[in-house]
């Protein structure tokens, strides 16, 4: 039996190009709670959502000078949960109005394979971290608390030291290219938090 | 003395006691003389009983104490501890020094006038120019002193004016303040800039709409002081979004099907505003009621997106604020979203005001609920990622990719039913519901016998009810039950059970519904008689629930049944049809026939007894209320005496 002919184009791209929009800011190890307890008050009505996840930074040395970076994440509370691959791009450098950091986002669940078929396809570990801390959210807008703790011994997840004495907050939104509102939500967010953690754009680039 | 001015010379006596209290007016209290008792207590607590009554040893200390204690002997109670002074004269003498130091100041006062060898009585200097300034002057002066004073008091008495004025204005600005404390406790309120925003959508409970469902809080400054405050007076004012002004429902409502669809979309049938809750702020209703409308727009919002996308085998119908569908042939649903601004009251008059009981309260209720409900699922943590970096979206949607799941399976994890297919349901069952009710009613009103009871089933779904349906006789409950039935009640069909275990599926034709309980009515009296005759003692011989001879009925089949009396000369045949109605035949023996012709055949007597011909009751005039109660009077008749 022959298979049947192929009658339709497989689907090349046409996937929306999402933007991530980010702004970092950071609070000390005491000031944790009262940042807590802001955000439980402003975000949506939901019992706090712990997490701690391990983080994977893959890297592909090409023959040109950058090397292709993808991150490579899993839960340590939920273990059957998929593995979650992220690639991000680089900032996007719009005017210097922009409110928040944007670049492109490609998100893909993964199974749990994923480390052997990266390693497979030419990528190497370039390091691992540990974080730990809570979750909210508010309609499209996500704030991440999380406190990151080095790996002493490859592989061994158990055995961390935090790298800080804070906690990194993170207020992120995915969403198609070309939607300028997004940052004005962000920035009125932000701004509402202002004298406990102060988000900003921080320009990855600027801290290598 | 004389041409001198005057000198006035003022003698008092000397204080023999202290001064207690100067009061306000200056009046003066003297503490009043030690009593006698006092007096020796006083004297007592300066004796020291502990020292030696020796004079010799302490002489020098003695007489170095009492020149130290005598200044301040008058004063020294405090110290009396020390060393009672020996000297007993000692405030004698005092009294005594000081009586002389007065008695020579008034000497030498009296010297002085009288004498005025060294000195003289000079009182005190005038200011000469005083008598001689006319009379014009002094008034002058004392208006102008006059002046001042008045204003100062004036000054003293407009700070305190404006003090008073800035209390009243403080207690209202407090008042601002504690209404706006109230309404922060109830709303969610914050600051931009140099106005008060709050929020009043139901973004943070997890809708999607995208209204943003901002107010304003502003200070209600038109108050006249002057005037008393009105009772109702709040000094906060909230400033709704205009579309959200006035009130709204939802109502749902079934109706038979219109001929025409001319008039559609112009529903606006409004009903009276609900009472105030006393107690609350008009800004707290103001509010309440903007999130009303808020919430019935996107309930309206939803259902008529949903109408539009999901395909069905009829499609249904969104005109301007209604939403049109059929649940049955023949039948009409309608949403409508109905909102009035309050303004324009001459809208209440509106041609289809004669079913004001139309609106089924029930679905608008459980509208809202569902609206909750979807609500809620934008908030139940299966949305939160782990890891946290991922994006939101359903915690089984995640799995899709590594799992590689296929469209069913991934078409089955989605939202299965909307809203308004679930409001549709609901509509139908309700719909379903009244109908069999009304149905079972007017067979048990028309038909009195057998008697058809209905025992309805406290708790029900929203999709599903039952009753329990009992076709019984009166009198004979105990007897002739045997027709039970259970109706469950679904969305489109009617699941009967019968007590004989045969379960029978209608569908929502109140006809064949109708139809069935007559056929069942009419089996009910053959069971009747068949257990009636167990009673009696007759014996069954033969039964029938679905016979095949005689006319055809239009509904169901006709039953019959033959019962032999007890001593076997009488048979009773009943045939029962929902149609053909019953027929009653009695079986003579042959003994009692006068038409049958004698036989040489059968000549022995005994076969007389053996039963012959049948005859048919005129049913209708039998005595009895029932047809068990005359079948019971048939039998007895048929059964002789011993």
């Amino acid at each position: 039996m022959e298979a049947p002919p192929v009658s339709v184009m497989p689907v090349t791209g046409g996937a929306i190009n999402m933007m991530e929009y980010l702004l970092q800011g950071s609070v000390l190890d005491q000031s944790l709670e009262s940042l807590l307890h802001r955000l439980r008050g402003l975000c949506d009505n939901m019992e706090p959502e712990s997490f701690a996840d391990h983080e994977l930074v893959y890297l592909l040395k090409g023959q040109q000078g950058n090397p292709f970076l993808l991150r490579a994440r899993r839960s340590l509370l939920h273990p059957p949960a998929p593995w979650h691959l992220r690639y991000l791009g680089q900032p996007e450098v719009g005017d210097k109005s922009r409110l928040a950091l944007v670049r492109n986002c490609v998100d893909v669940s993964a199974s749990h394979g994923l480390p052997e078929v990266l390693n497979e396809m030419g990528f190497r570990m370039d390091h691992e971290f540990v974080a730990k801390g809570q979750l909210f959210r508010k309609g499209g807008m996500k704030v991440v608390v999380s406190k990151l703790s080095r790996v002493l011994v490859p592989g061994n997840t158990e055995n961390t030291e935090p790298l800080s004495l804070s906690y990194l907050v993170e207020l992120s939104v995915l969403a198609p290219a070309g939607q300028d509102t997004v940052s004005e939500d962000m920035r009125s967010f932000a701004e509402q938090l202002k004298p406990l953690v102060h988000l900003e754009k921080i320009d990855p680039k600027r801290l290598m | 003395m004389s041409g001198a001015p005057a000198v006035r010379v003022s003698i008092e006596s000397s204080c023999e006691r202290q001064v207690q209290e100067v009061s306000l007016d200056g009046l003066e209290t003297y503490a009043p003389p030690l009593s006698m008792s006092q007096n020796l207590a006083k004297l007592a607590q300066r004796i020291d009983f502990g020292q030696s009554s020796d004079e010799d040893e302490d002489g020098p200390e003695r007489d170095s104490r009492e020149q130290w204690s005598k200044p301040e002997a008058e004063e020294d109670e405090g110290m009396v501890k020390f060393q009672p002074s020996l000297w007993p004269w000692d405030s004698v003498r005092n009294n005594l020094r000081s009586s002389l130091t007065e008695m020579c100041v008034l000497h030498d006062v009296l010297s002085v006038l009288k004498d005025k060898k060294y000195m003289t009585l000079d009182p005190v200097s005038q200011d000469p120019s005083v008598g001689k300034t006319p009379q014009v002057f002094q008034l002058l002066s004392k208006k102008k002193s006059l002046a001042t004073a008045a204003q100062l008091l004036l000054r003293g008495a407009e700070k305190l004016t404006k003090s008073v004025v800035e209390n009243q204005e403080q207690r209202r600005q407090r008042d601002f303040n504690s209404e706006l404390l109230r309404l922060r406790s109830q709303w969610k309120l914050r600051k931009v800039g140099d106005k008060i925003l709050g929020d009043l959508s139901y973004r943070s409970a997890g809708s999607m709409f995208p209204h943003h469902g901002t107010f304003e809080v502003i200070k209600n400054t038109d108050l006249d002081l002057d005037k008393k405050i009105p009772d109702d007076y709040c000094p906060l004012n909230v400033q709704i979004p205009s579309e959200l002004e006035g009130s709204a429902y939802i109502k749902v409502s079934i109706q038979k099907q219109s001929p025409d669809i001319g008039d559609l979309g112009t529903v606006n049938l409004f009903r009276r505003q609900a009472k105030a809750k006393p107690g609350s702020q008009m800004w707290h209703l103001k509010l309440e009621a903007a999130q009303n409308v808020l919430l019935c727009k996107e309930i309206f919002a939803q259902l008529s997106r949903e109408a539009v996308q999901i395909k069905s085998q009829i499609p249904h119908i969104v005109v301007k604020n209604q939403i049109i569908s059929q649940p049955f042939p023949g039948l009409q649903l309608s949403i409508s979203l109905c909102h009035s601004t309050g303004e324009k009251k001459n809208q209440r008059a509106s041609p289809d005001k004669s079913k004001p009981d139309d609106h089924l309260y029930v679905l608008e209720h459980n509208l809202h609920q569902l609206i909750r409900e979807f609500h809620k699922q934008t908030l139940s943590s299966v949305v939160m990622p782990h890891p946290a970096s991922a994006p939101f979206s359903h915690k089984r949607l995640r799995m899709a990719g590594p799992m590689a799941y296929d469209k069913a399976e991934i078409s089955s994890l989605q939202q299965s039913e909307g809203l308004l297919e679930k409001i549709i349901k609901q509509a139908k069952h309700i719909f379903l519901r009244s109908r069999t009710a009304r149905t079972i009613d007017s067979l048990a009103s028309r038909i009195e016998d057998p008697q058809i009871q209905a025992h309805w089933s406290n708790i029900n779904d929203v999709y599903e009810s039952s009753v329990k349906v009992l076709i019984t006789s009166q009198g004979y409950e105990q007897i002739c039950k045997s027709i039970q039935l259970q109706l469950n009640i679904g969305v489109e069909q009617i699941r009967v059970v019968h007590r004989d275990g045969r379960v029978i599926t209608l569908s929502h034709q109140e006809q064949e519904l109708q139809d069935f309980l007559l056929s069942q009515m009419s089996q009910h009296q053959v069971h009747a008689v068949q257990q009636l005759a167990k009673v009696m003692g007759w014996h069954v011989l033969s039964f029938s629930n679905h016979v095949g001879l005689g006319p055809i009925e239009s509904i169901g089949n006709a039953s019959a049944i033959t019962v032999a009396s007890p001593n076997g000369e009488y048979a009773i045949s009943v045939r029962n049809g929902p149609e053909s109605g019953c027929k009653v035949l009695v079986q003579f023996p042959r003994s009692q026939a006068k038409e049958l012709p004698k036989s040489d055949v059968v000549q022995d007597g005994k076969w007389t007894h053996l039963r012959g011909p049948y005859k048919e009751v005129h049913w209708g005039r039998m005595e009895g209320r029932n047809f068990v109660y005359k079948m019971e009077l048939l039998m007895a008749a048929l059964t002789p005496c011993p």
